[in-house]
């Protein structure tokens, strides 16, 4: 079930939300688990073992973990547990990448195995190592309710595209959570502008992608325009989905962290990964780069831990080859950020750093985006006219003059523009009345749009 | 207002809308078609475990949910409203308004579908036809045709040096200048019948038929008609209104549907009052094979019409210099056993197409 579907909204939620705050405080943690059961279930029938077989095995080992404290049993727990988490991870995402890659190595070729990938098993691994980890390093208690921990790892409102949520956030609020009106108003404006980001902006633009990629009318400006509007779709799909997952969690009762912090005005990209995807860098930071050594080791083993976070950065998106690139060419330009460059970017009129982060990231989205390297090679040359293309097309010029104000709109919207005028305190008279107008319309604009459209995919669920 | 009402408010109506629209849907009783978008709308699924286990259930809700919504054709309307005058696109899912008229974008030109529907054509030629039959194709232009050079839009010509290339013992016989944008439906792809007189001259002159240029038809007006773009739309416009056309040969003509078996008028007013389509009320709509007779013709004098849905409201105009005019839709009937119904011996042949059809290969 995805946020931005009728099903969700008009069905689920209500139902939920209404069980959720008829019922005593001491079921509610109850109400969400069974919800977010049957959220899962709905996408994904039989894999709802697979979760509730990790949610035990993370249950099991973290007891065990935490029984045999400071022993070497307790690191061996440890080491068991991540393999199987791991395992399964790899079982069910890689194990038909890795077997084509030794495939290209044999002669008696390996069969393919016949499995699906179940939806947020990236996201939801990730959350319970963390939790494994957290309780074995002394940073976190055991939980010892098993429900409390089916509770966390299966919430609904970031199971199936995070952000990944650490047992350290929100142990205390599996405990004891406040529901206020305010909570519930900002979980509400969340949601809504995430909604809105999904389904006004990213799905808008996903169609000129798909236009574009689908077409036989191939100009200079139809391939800068795929570049802009591929980084735009990608940025508000997932930062929509994080806001609609923020959202739902205020409003009942959590607080999760921040996912993106405006990663297109970054200044490098060094602070670009600052803003982007924020769980999931702190975590490879904090459960990985850190672990190996960070930058207390000599040079070498300092830049063999940053390929080695980013070729699993990389990996972690997906199991192809181009996730892999799109990894290690960040981890070469932080790497060259942390030798070099970052002086000069420094140095450098603010205005041609910001181009030279949207220009990075934007070739990064297209090697991000492609199925081939033949097709990443072109889109890219694309861009300065390789291949003999014309400048323009009729086509590309229809839908620049189609398109313009989706992007204008979401250029401006990936900038803080806006939220600085909405908490400015001079127009805060205004903003307050104009709020509650300006959120019930995007909610019913965009319902409009899920109602008429049928282009709703989701980027991140197949991660 | 203080921030304490204000999240008050936005809390209130956040719950109001949810609960409302729940509420609301679940109470209404759930619709069989969209009258508007003239489909089946998706009904409540079939629950059972293989079902349930292989995902079914799950995509049948969303579809379920999707087209039971209440107030869905005011959420569809509010999309349009917002993709053409907040986000100013051009189009939505291909549609557009432009001075009243909704067009629909068909684009781009698909070579390969259009040669495949020029193969099909040609195919029937090799089959069927004999030398000493004349043969003619037409090529109805998309209303698009008609539009600036703002909008995508397939070139009739380009449409033809496809065509040509299969075509070559048939005769083309070019209409595009005897259309204009007037000459269609504000609502719909469709070209009106009383504005196509100039069409039917054209295609006179070129297979040597007498001109009926002359000929005074009866206009009847039957009363509005919201085209196919209509409600694919979703936005208020004002309704076309159809017409008929008659003179005492189309009085007298009768149409005999093959797949009915049975004899019908050749304004179908049945269809008229009762069909989601109101353009069926020419010839009765989509039918494989309609033979339209008329008994006061040139002795012996037939016509093979290969024709799509255009070629309903053109034919009884064509009746004057035949004795029998022959409609076949290969949309719908294959043309590997057309000669189990079709006697092929001398008639006069015509195909004609519109570029929406020739650019989908969707001839059988």
């Amino acid at each position: 079930m995805v946020f931005s579907s009728i099903t969700f909204l008009f069905y689920f939620l209500p139902i939920v939300l209404g069980i959720y705050y008829i019922v005593p405080k001491k079921c509610k943690n109850i109400v969400l688990l069974i919800a977010s059961f049957l959220f899962y279930f709905f996408g994904e029938p039989t894999y709802v073992i697979l979760m509730a077989f990790s949610i035990l095995i993370t249950y099991i080992f973290g007891i065990l973990i935490d029984k045999y404290k400071k022993t070497t049993y307790s690191k061996l727990f440890l080491v068991i547990a991540v393999v199987i988490s791991v395992g399964l991870l790899v079982y069910f995402k890689y194990a038909n990448f890795i077997i084509q890659n030794i495939n290209l190595w044999l002669k008696n070729k390996i069969d393919f195995i016949y499995v699906a990938l179940p939806i947020g098993i990236s996201f939801y691994t990730f959350q319970m190592l963390s939790y494994l980890v957290d309780v074995y390093k002394g940073n976190a208690k055991v939980q010892k309710n098993i429900l409390k921990l089916a509770t966390y790892v299966s919430l609904f409102p970031q199971l199936i595209a995070g952000p990944i949520v650490r047992y350290t956030t929100i142990e205390e609020q599996l405990e004891n959570r406040s529901h206020t009106f305010e909570k519930f108003a900002l979980g509400v404006r969340r949601f809504v502008i995430g909604l809105g980001k999904k389904v006004l902006i990213a799905n808008v633009l996903g169609e000129l992608a798909n236009k574009f990629l689908g077409s036989n009318e191939m100009s200079v400006l139809y391939y800068w325009m795929y570049g802009i509007s591929a980084t735009l779709q990608i940025y508000f799909d997932f930062s929509g989905y994080s806001d609609m997952a923020i959202g739902l969690g205020e409003m009942f009762g959590f607080d999760f962290l921040e996912n993106f912090n405006y990663p297109y005005i970054a200044k490098s990209i060094t602070d670009f990964w600052r803003r982007w995807h924020i769980s999931l860098s702190s975590w490879f930071r904090d459960y990985v780069y850190i672990p190996l050594g960070g930058n207390r080791v000599s040079k070498i083993k300092w830049l063999r831990n940053i390929m080695v976070v980013w070729l699993l950065t990389g990996l972690w998106h997906g199991a192809a080859w181009n996730f892999i690139i799109w990894g290690l060419y960040f981890g070469i330009f932080l790497i060259l950020e942390k030798l070099f460059l970052g002086k000069i970017i420094e140095k450098m009129p603010k205005i041609f750093a910001h181009i030279y982060v949207l220009l990075l990231v934007m070739i990064s989205f297209i090697i991000f985006n492609g199925e081939s390297t033949t097709q990443i090679l072109t889109n890219i040359g694309g861009l300065v006219g390789i291949g003999n293309v014309p400048i323009t097309s009729p086509e590309s010029i229809y839908y620049l003059k189609s398109y313009l104000c989706v992007i204008v709109v979401g250029i401006i919207g990936a900038t803080p523009l806006l939220k600085n005028i909405f908490n400015s305190k001079k127009l805060q008279k205004v903003t307050n009345v104009l709020e509650p107008i300006y959120l019930v319309l995007l909610l019913l604009i965009s319902t409009s749009y899920i109602v008429d459209g049928s282009f709703n995919p989701f980027l991140y669920f197949r991660f | 207002m203080s921030d304490k009402i204000k999240n008050k408010i936005i809390t209130i109506s956040f719950v109001v809308i949810l609960f409302g629209v729940f509420i609301a849907t679940i109470l209404k009783k759930d619709e069989t078609i969209s009258a508007s978008e003239r489909r089946k709308l998706a009904q409540f699924p079939n629950i059972n475990f293989e079902n349930i286990t292989s995902g079914k259930v799950a995509e049948d809700l969303d579809s379920y949910a999707l087209d039971q919504i209440i107030f869905r054709d005011g959420f569809r309307s509010i999309k349009s409203f917002c993709s053409n005058y907040i986000f100013m696109q051009k189009d939505t899912n291909g549609l557009f308004l432009k001075d009243g008229m909704i067009y629909k974008m068909e684009y781009p030109l698909n070579s390969k579908n259009v040669k495949k529907s020029a193969e099909k054509i040609k195919s029937v030629c090799d089959k069927y036809l004999n030398e000493n039959m004349k043969i003619y194709y037409s090529i109805i232009p998309d209303k698009n045709y008609y539009l600036n050079s703002d909008y995508l839009k397939i070139d009739v010509k380009d449409v033809q040096n496809i065509m040509k290339e299969s075509l070559e013992k048939a005769n083309y016989i070019d209409i595009s200048n005897a259309l204009n944008i007037d000459d269609y439906y504000m609502t719909d792809l469709h070209w009106k019948q009383e504005n196509i007189q100039d069409v039917v001259k054209v295609l006179e002159e070129n297979m040597n038929l007498n001109d009926t240029s002359n000929l005074n038809y009866q206009k009847e007006e039957l009363g509005d008609f919201y085209g196919a773009y209509y409600g694919q739309l979703g936005m208020k416009v004002m309704p076309d209104k159809i017409s008929i056309l008659k003179n005492d040969t189309i009085n007298n003509a009768r149409a005999y549907n093959l797949e009915k078996n049975s004899y019908e008028e050749i304004y179908n007013m049945e269809k008229w009052k009762n069909s989601q389509d109101k353009y069926d009320v020419y010839l009765s709509g989509a039918t494989p094979i309609i033979t339209v007779e008329n008994p006061n013709g040139p002795e012996g004098k037939e016509l093979l019409l290969f024709r799509d849905s255009f070629g309903s409201s053109i034919a009884p105009l064509l009746l004057e210099n035949y004795q029998k005019i022959t409609l076949v839709d290969l949309r719908y009937v294959s043309s590997t056993i057309l000669d189990n119904y079709i006697d092929f011996n001398n008639q006069d042949v015509l195909f004609l197409y519109s570029t929406v059809v020739l650019n989908q290969n969707i001839l059988k």
